[in-house]
């Protein structure tokens, strides 16, 4: 796959034009005039996207999958799962091939990097593609293309050359194995004599069809389970499952095939923080930054940015600006999340660049910084680039609670003096616990008593996202030094959409 | 335990079949136990005193002094070992006698000693990375039960265990680690990588259907027909339905038994396969009579060949006075007919009326069973004879009827699993070779050709096995020399044991470990990857 710059300029590389003739016959076109509604993802694809579409794409595709999870922590019965999931995909992978297959690759990439990750993307990615294929196979709509099929039976044609196209190595049974094995394969409950004999029975190993083995529903013999074509969906479902199993643990090299080296130097860091973008509220179609400071007061200023440090940050992002003002620099990933808590707090592109600028150019000069450094940040804010609005994760790395170890962390503590013997204390106590959040909580409490109490402070989140903690702090603040608290209606106080 | 075995953590107090055990007081120093304190404690209250002829002319089966006994002198830790380490070189290929230490030094350099040095996953061998626990006694009445420990070789698996003299020896999975050093890792970094794919079953789930007046941990022969008729079932579905080669059968010591499926492919199973595989063979038999127990019309292929396994047994054990008496008495005979669906009730009728008179009621439960079964079909195919069916009859009622008589089988005698020792490939479960210090009798290897005529009376217990020796040598009978008398390597051989260990390593691990040598590296991978997954 190819990434081009904003210009989308790039020509193809030799490496993807051969993924693409293997792959013709899949009509990743850009009419989207494809039939294939399901697609097990075996080969890489090329296409070119521009920086923007890789980012978007992979966006719609975190919002289907972050849908998919939140549907099941919910535990919603399997009707309303099913027409929820077909209106998120409908609105976020549309019916264009191009967007379904690029946003897997760009999240199977972006997912690889550890077991965590690779668990969650298998786990969603499993439940969706189930649920398409299911719908091809019950002849429904709710798939990639949408494209329906009513005719009796002819859902099995679609099923049939799905199972053709991914080469699935079921072994058909002849006419005369199925003839001799007649009996056995009619004592299988469920198993319909009328429609038996124009059945197609496939011979699997049995570890591809536990679920059918499990309820001793298919006829199993010298480790092969028998099994007609719509009940292979199980199977195929468990195949995809093992093969993007194996694929996540191998995909950084793939990635490294198809994607050239300029392109990884510019799509690495993106590629990092996929799994920590801010998506919305879980359901809605909105990306806007939920934990926002409407306006200019109490956002974060070159200026202010070091008092708001110590009076308003949770310990990861002052880690982080301790780091920057230490090293006047930052990794990659320490840059990308930073810099999106900073704009999630509300902090303007020429503030954000300007006070990047002014770390920065205590180790380069400003030619060298608007050369590395000018253009991710405002990509980050936007203007580089179409659509693209980063908003700040909820899941990030570098918790300090999370990564440091007992002794550091107490060290930290007692360096940035926070709370009293007694609150550090409950705080390294969540610590050896495994509560994170609660840690993170916990310390939001002892910096700012009372906060409970306060009018216009919204505490949700606190111990989850940065941003929900830094809006609190500074709400709190706002709201002690009276500055509009008591009324809620100024427009310092914080949004509250979308804070679960 | 420490942090770093949380992975594991869940089936710490899931000690495998023999759950009669006071369960172990836990301790979180268990691993820590400083051996020679451990073995001051566990001799202290006790006599020094082992003489093993004293201990054996008293009718005691089972005493530390008798284990220490077994674990110095009889227990087979070559064969355990053989197998564990899926070692085909721990065979000597010539005349597939197990490699005796003496023998491995001087045999080709790939002997098995030579795979133990290494600990690493490198090393060609699991054994040292398969996860051991033991029950051990420290002071009389209290169990300590000790987790994550491993040998890198069998010198050192027989050494911990003469020292510790484990009440109870347990068997887990293989981890990608060498287990004994979960201290030392990250959390989360053991993980288990194969494990054998095991069943259990045992004949205190069969209390509503033992007739014979046994409840419990109590086995009389009649209630142990059960058994031979489970491993029937179970051995037939996983050799002909899953293809496995490889059944290692045991007795559990007391009133059960285990199967090890060996074979690799078995061995790789995930968890969720496993769980796939035992909800298989299960077959909820409901808790009340016939209540929530319907078959569905056909039967699966696998439940009509358990059927046909069942029945004759059925009919020849359970069904007669000196087995269950199921149909052996007015009483037995009218309960039964009472399990009969109701659209039946003119055929169950018309049995009663004619078993309660001459010559109906000369007859044999065999006769009896044979004549219930067709005047059912009759009834049920509306030919003449026997009691008509009404016109009427749904085709419910006649599939109710047609599955009667499996029902009534399969609930007597269908293989009722402990299933949760199946589905993990975490779950430790009793080795094999042990010894149950209940009745001090071995676990000893049962013949998958022969299970009816396993007789878990005619096992030896520690008692009887040490008096053996004792006569063995009183007799003169040639030491240690393999020379002189019939092959006599081991002191087992020297013992009753000779008969079922030596048809084990003959039908069980040298075809098994012939066939690890046969498997293609390639192979392992490609099927590890099939059935791979996180
Ligand atoms: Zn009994």
């Amino acid at each position: 796959m190819n990434v081009a710059g904003p210009a989308r300029s790039r020509p193809s590389s030799s490496s993807s034009s051969d993924a693409n003739s293997k792959r013709g016959h899949h009509g990743h076109a850009a009419d989207g005039g494809s039939s294939s509604l399901v697609d097990m993802y075996l080969d890489v694809p090329s296409f070119e996207l521009s920086l923007d579409e890789f980012e978007e794409y992979a966006l719609a595709r975190l919002k289907v999958l972050r849908k998919i999870e939140e549907m099941k922590t919910r535990n919603l019965p399997p009707d309303l799962f099913r027409s929820q999931l077909d209106a998120s995909i409908k609105s976020n992978l549309r019916s264009n091939d191009i967007v379904d297959v690029a946003s897997h690759f760009i999240l199977r990439a972006a997912y690889c990097r550890n077991e965590d990750l690779r668990r969650w993307f298998l786990t969603q990615e499993c439940i969706l593609f189930r649920h398409r294929l299911e719908s091809v196979s019950r002849g429904g709509g709710g798939s990639r293309g949408g494209g329906g099929n009513n005719g009796g039976g002819g859902h099995h044609d679609e099923l049939r050359d799905f199972l053709a196209r991914n080469d699935f190595d079921l072994d058909r049974v002849s006419a005369a194995d199925k003839e001799r094995l007649r009996d056995k394969l009619l004592s299988v409950p469920g198993t319909n004599p009328v429609e038996f004999n124009v059945a197609e029975y496939y011979r699997v190993p049995f570890v591809q069809a536990l679920e059918l083995v499990g309820r001793r529903e298919c006829y199993v013999a010298d480790g092969n389970a028998y099994v007609p074509l719509p009940r292979v969906v199980s199977i195929v479902a468990a195949k995809f499952r093992s093969s993007l199993s194996r694929s996540l643990a191998s995909a950084g090299g793939i990635f490294r095939q198809a994607v050239s080296r300029d392109e990884r130097a510019r799509i690495g860091p993106l590629l990092s923080s996929m799994n920590s973008q801010y998506t919305g509220p879980s359901g809605g179609a909105g990306s806007s930054a939920a934990y926002g400071i409407d306006g200019e007061e109490g956002a974060p200023t070159a200026a202010n940015v070091d008092e708001l440090a110590s009076r308003s940050m949770p310990l990861c992002m002052r880690q982080l600006h301790r780091g920057l003002q230490r090293d006047h620099k930052l990794k990659h990933q320490g840059r990308l999340q930073y810099g999106l808590f900073l704009k999630g707090a509300g902090m303007s592109l020429e503030e954000h660049t300007l006070f990047f600028q002014r770390e920065f150019a205590k180790i380069m000069t400003g030619e060298q910084f608007n050369k590395q450094y000018a253009y991710s940040i405002r990509h980050m804010h936007g203007k580089e680039g179409k659509r693209a609005t980063y908003t700040p994760g909820a899941e990030h790395h570098g918790c300090p609670y999370r990564h440091y170890d007992d002794a550091s962390l107490s060290a930290l503590l007692g360096l940035l003096k926070i709370g009293n013997a007694v609150d550090r204390d409950a705080i390294m106590a969540h610590k050896r616990d495994g509560n994170f959040q609660l840690a993170c909580s916990r310390h939001f409490e002892a910096v700012h008593p009372g906060a409970t109490s306060l009018e216009g402070v919204n505490l949700d989140g606190v111990g989850n996202h940065p941003n929900a903690w830094f809006s609190a702090s500074v709400s709190y603040h706002n709201a002690k030094s009276g500055k509009g608290g008591a009324t809620g209606g100024s427009k310092n106080v914080v949004k509250a959409e979308g804070v679960a | 335990m420490g942090a770093a075995t949380d992975a594991v953590d869940d089936d710490e107090r899931e000690f495998g079949a023999e759950d009669d055990v006071v369960p172990a007081v836990k301790s979180n120093n268990d691993v820590d136990y400083d051996d020679a304190d451990a073995d001051a404690r566990r001799d202290a209250p006790r006599s020094s005193s082992s003489s093993s002829s004293s201990s054996a002319t008293t009718s005691v089966v089972y005493s530390p002094e008798l284990l220490g006994v077994y674990y110095s002198r009889l227990f087979p830790y070559d064969l355990l070992h053989s197998w564990l380490s899926y070692d085909p070189s721990s065979i000597n290929p010539g005349n597939g006698k197990v490699v005796t230490p003496a023998k491995a030094s001087s045999s080709s350099s790939s002997s098995s000693s030579s795979s133990y040095s290494s600990s690493s996953l490198s090393s060609s061998s699991t054994f040292p990375r398969r996860e051991f626990s033991m029950t051990i006694e420290p002071t009389p009445g209290s169990e300590v039960y000790i987790r994550y420990q491993s040998f890198s070789s069998r010198e050192d698996l027989a050494a911990a265990v003469m020292r510790r003299r484990p009440t109870k020896l347990d068997i887990g999975a293989v981890f990608n680690h060498p287990p004994k050093d979960n201290k030392s890792l990250p959390a989360g970094k053991l993980q288990t990588v194969e494990r054998e794919l095991v069943f259990d079953v045992d004949l205190t789930d069969y209390d509503e259907v033992r007739n014979c007046g046994c409840a419990g941990a109590d086995i009389c022969p009649k209630c142990w027909t059960y058994m031979g008729m489970a491993m029937g079932v179970m051995d037939a579905g996983l050799r002909r339905d899953f293809g496995f080669r490889h059944l290692a059968w045991f007795y559990s010591g007391r009133r059960g038994v285990h199967c090890w499926v060996c074979d690799e492919s078995a061995r790789m199973l995930t968890n969720e396969a496993r769980s796939a595989v035992a909800s298989y063979f299960e077959v909820n038999l409901g808790s009340d009579k016939n209540k929530g127990f319907n078959l569905s019309a056909p039967l699966h292929p696998a439940l009509a060949r358990a059927y046909e396994i069942l029945e004759p047994r059925f009919v020849d054990s359970v069904l007669p006075e000196d087995g269950h008496g199921l149909l052996a008495t007015r009483a037995s005979w009218t309960r039964l007919l009472l399990t009969l669906p109701k659209a039946a009730h003119p055929v169950a009728s018309r049995l009663e009326e004619r078993w309660g008179r001459s010559p109906g009621r000369d007859a044999t439960p065999r006769e009896k069973w044979r004549e219930l079964k067709s005047e059912l079909a009759s009834f049920v195919g509306g030919r003449g004879g026997g009691a008509k069916a009404p016109k009427t009859l749904s085709s419910s009622d006649r599939v109710r009827i047609e599955m009667w008589p499996v029902e009534t089988v399969f609930r007597q005698t269908y293989p009722r699993l402990d299933i949760n020792v199946s589905k993990m490939q975490n779950h430790l479960l009793k080795s094999p070779f042990c010894v149950h210090p209940k009745t001090g009798r071995v676990c000893v290897p049962i013949d998958a050709d022969d299970f009816d005529s396993f007789d878990p009376f005619a096992v030896p217990t520690l008692a009887s096995l040490v008096r053996e020796l004792d006569e063995y040598e009183a007799r003169g009978g040639g030491g240690n020399d393999a020379n002189a008398d019939g092959g006599v390597v081991h002191d087992w051989q020297k013992t009753s044991l000779r008969g079922p260990f030596e048809r084990y390593r003959k039908k069980v691990l040298i075809p098994l470990l012939n066939d690890e040598r046969r498997s293609a590296r390639e192979e392992r991978e490609r099927r590890a990857a099939v059935v791979g997954d996180f």
